[in-house]
């Protein structure tokens, strides 16, 4: 479950991140800091970067320099494996469930705490771990009732609809008890009436005081659900603020528009 | 039962239990894990070498017709336990080199090349172990004290073969039911994922792959003292191949289907070959030679059309679940 945010400052502070392809600057210099207790939007053009600099503030891509300060700590160095049990947790832009999971177990392989989830405890046996194993089965079955989901259980994750994957990826990544939580476009590809219910799950979790970062493309979604949206475009940042106060801005309208 | 046909059920039981374990260890990094570990078949072999060097006597005896290092003499079971504990070394250097920073297809390339490459330096070194000729003369475990040419050793042996299967499946069904194989399996489906979800795939593939590499060796250490030779000829990169075989027709990725596997491919299938072998049908070579055309249609087969194996793996629903929909409806029907 989300924690509640503590101590004071922003809870992200990137500085100066770049990431080069082969000399094509994906991320070319962009400095943010995320708010805790808020969801800041990270919107712009097809090849803003956005995702790009998603992966390496998770760590699944390695800056190519800057630094990424999480909470306090430096965090630029450490593996994505690191980062997520530290709770910088993302999902992908494209569908990334264990297919050959079950819905639950999905849910269950997250669980950060579990005994039996070592080569030790797994040969310890069953009596070893069994303990822990009912506590995550309960986690896992109250966001899966939360989510609308627990009549899918005990199906595999593979055979589960587009917008019924994205719901499994965000309820994964809560099972992490996130602190920060890095959605890659979340409602792409998802039919409407589940774009719905993802964005009230979304309202839901930052009521409780969870920091989420988002892509997102959809603007009216971004204006109804950010308290604070950065504007990229060809990996650099070109503004930020509240949605209305960008709209204001001619020359972001433009890079949107035209790019 | 006649004497031969005793002879040819133990030695057919001894055969079926050493690819039983070969298969429950290949399965924990294929089929769990999705490690493609072409060179499967040198782990058999380093543990079938460590247990023959550590159970025969120095390579001068019977006159020095053979060299190899070790020689050590020492008493059952130790051998066994060093062929284990060989295996399980051996995963540490070829992972680390393999398994950290290359793709899996890049994986099983550089795993494939390690296989000819060891054979290939065992058969030239010949100081090592006796190069492509081997090392004969392998002592049966505990043959100081019973003599190993008689039926009830051959019983003993079969019984001794069935303590290390239940050992294999012992821990491999341990780690496929646990929430480690549960991780495993997640890594396979999606390792990108699973590292964002604080997997570190690099520990649990160095972990699966020592444990497999130390059952592969218990396998080989079991073979060498039965047949009592060991040659660079037996454990070419094909082996690895069958084994594969084993693993898809049987079924990937659950301990049933690794044993099913293990007994429909290099147990059935090679022994009917033999038997047609006895035939004398068309040329002679020429059924040896179909074996591998039939072992490459099989997986291609399978792979085709059962994908998942005579065995699938089992989908795991857990206690107090749900009723899902299509259940209902069948209950309302």
């Amino acid at each position: 479950m989300p924690t509640r945010p503590e101590g004071s400052g922003p809870l992200l502070v990137a500085t100066d991140i770049h990431r080069h392809f082969e000399g094509m600057r994906a991320v070319d210099g962009v400095s943010i800091e995320v708010p805790r207790g808020q969801i800041t939007g990270l919107i712009g053009p097809n090849g803003a970067g956005k995702s790009t600099f998603l992966a390496v503030v998770a760590g699944t891509l390695p800056a190519s320099s800057g630094t990424i300060v999480f909470d306090g700590e430096e965090v630029t160095h450490l593996p994505a494996y690191a980062r997520a049990r530290r709770g910088v947790v993302r999902t992908f832009q494209l569908p990334s469930e264990f297919a050959r999971l079950t819905v639950l177990e999905n849910l269950m392989v997250a669980a950060p705490i579990n005994r039996g989830d070592s080569l030790w405890g797994a040969l310890m046996g069953k009596s070893y771990w069994m303990r822990d194993e009912r506590r995550i089965v309960e986690q896992a079955r109250g966001l899966l009732k939360r989510f609308g989901m627990s009549a899918k259980e005990s199906d595999y994750a593979g055979t589960m609809s587009g917008g019924q994957k994205r719901l499994i990826e965000i309820m994964r990544a809560l099972m992490l008890g996130p602190r920060l939580l890095l959605l890659d476009e979340p409602m792409s590809g998802v039919h409407p009436s589940i774009v719905q219910e993802i964005q009230y799950y979304l309202q839901d979790l930052r009521r409780e005081g969870l920091t989420i970062l988002m892509v997102e493309h959809e603007l009216h979604m971004v204006e109804r659900l950010c308290d604070s949206v950065i504007v990229m475009a060809q990996g650099k940042v070109i503004g930020s603020g509240t949605m209305a106060s960008l709209r204001k801005q001619r020359e972001i309208v433009d890079a949107y528009l035209v790019g | 039962m006649t004497n031969a046909q005793v002879y040819y059920a133990t030695n057919l039981l001894v055969y079926a239990g050493v690819d039983i374990i070969a298969c429950l260890a290949l399965n924990l990094q294929f089929g769990l894990s999705g490690i493609v570990n072409f060179s499967f078949i040198v782990f058999q072999a380093v543990g079938a070498y460590t247990a023959a060097v550590l159970s025969m006597p120095p390579d001068s005896a019977n006159g020095a017709f053979q060299t190899y290092v070790g020689g050590l003499q020492l008493p059952f079971p130790i051998p066994w336990i060093g062929g284990a504990i060989a295996g399980g070394l051996l995963a540490i250097p070829v992972g680390l080199v393999v398994l950290r920073r290359l793709r899996p297809d890049y994986q099983a390339i550089a795993l494939l090349v390690l296989s000819v490459i060891a054979n290939t330096v065992i058969t030239n070194a010949v100081p090592l172990l006796n190069g492509a000729a081997g090392i004969a003369l392998v002592p049966p475990p505990l043959s100081d004290q019973f003599d190993p040419n008689t039926i009830n050793y051959q019983y003993f042996f079969v019984g001794l073969t069935a303590v290390g299967v239940a050992l294999a499946a012992l821990v491999a069904s341990r780690i496929v039911n646990s929430p480690y194989g549960r991780s495993l399996r997640a890594m396979r489906e999606h390792e990108v994922a699973a590292t964002a979800i604080g997997k570190n795939p690099v520990q649990l593939k160095m972990t699966v792959f020592i444990v497999g590499g130390a059952i592969a060796g218990l396998s080989g250490a079991i073979l060498v003292g039965f047949i009592q030779v060991w040659a660079p000829s037996v454990w070419l990169y094909p082996e690895t191949i069958i084994l594969f075989a084993a693993i898809i027709v049987g079924g990937r990725g659950n301990n049933i289907g690794a044993i099913l596997g293990a007994l429909l491919v290099p147990v059935g299938f090679e022994e009917v070959t033999r038997l047609l072998v006895k035939l004398n049908i068309g040329p002679p070579g020429l059924i040896p030679a179909l074996e591998w055309v039939a072992i490459g249609l099989l997986i291609i087969g399978f792979l085709w059309f059962r994908p998942d194996g005579v065995r699938p793996e089992a989908r795991r629903v857990f206690e107090d679940a749900p009723i899902t929909e299509d259940l209902e409806s069948a209950h309302t029907s």
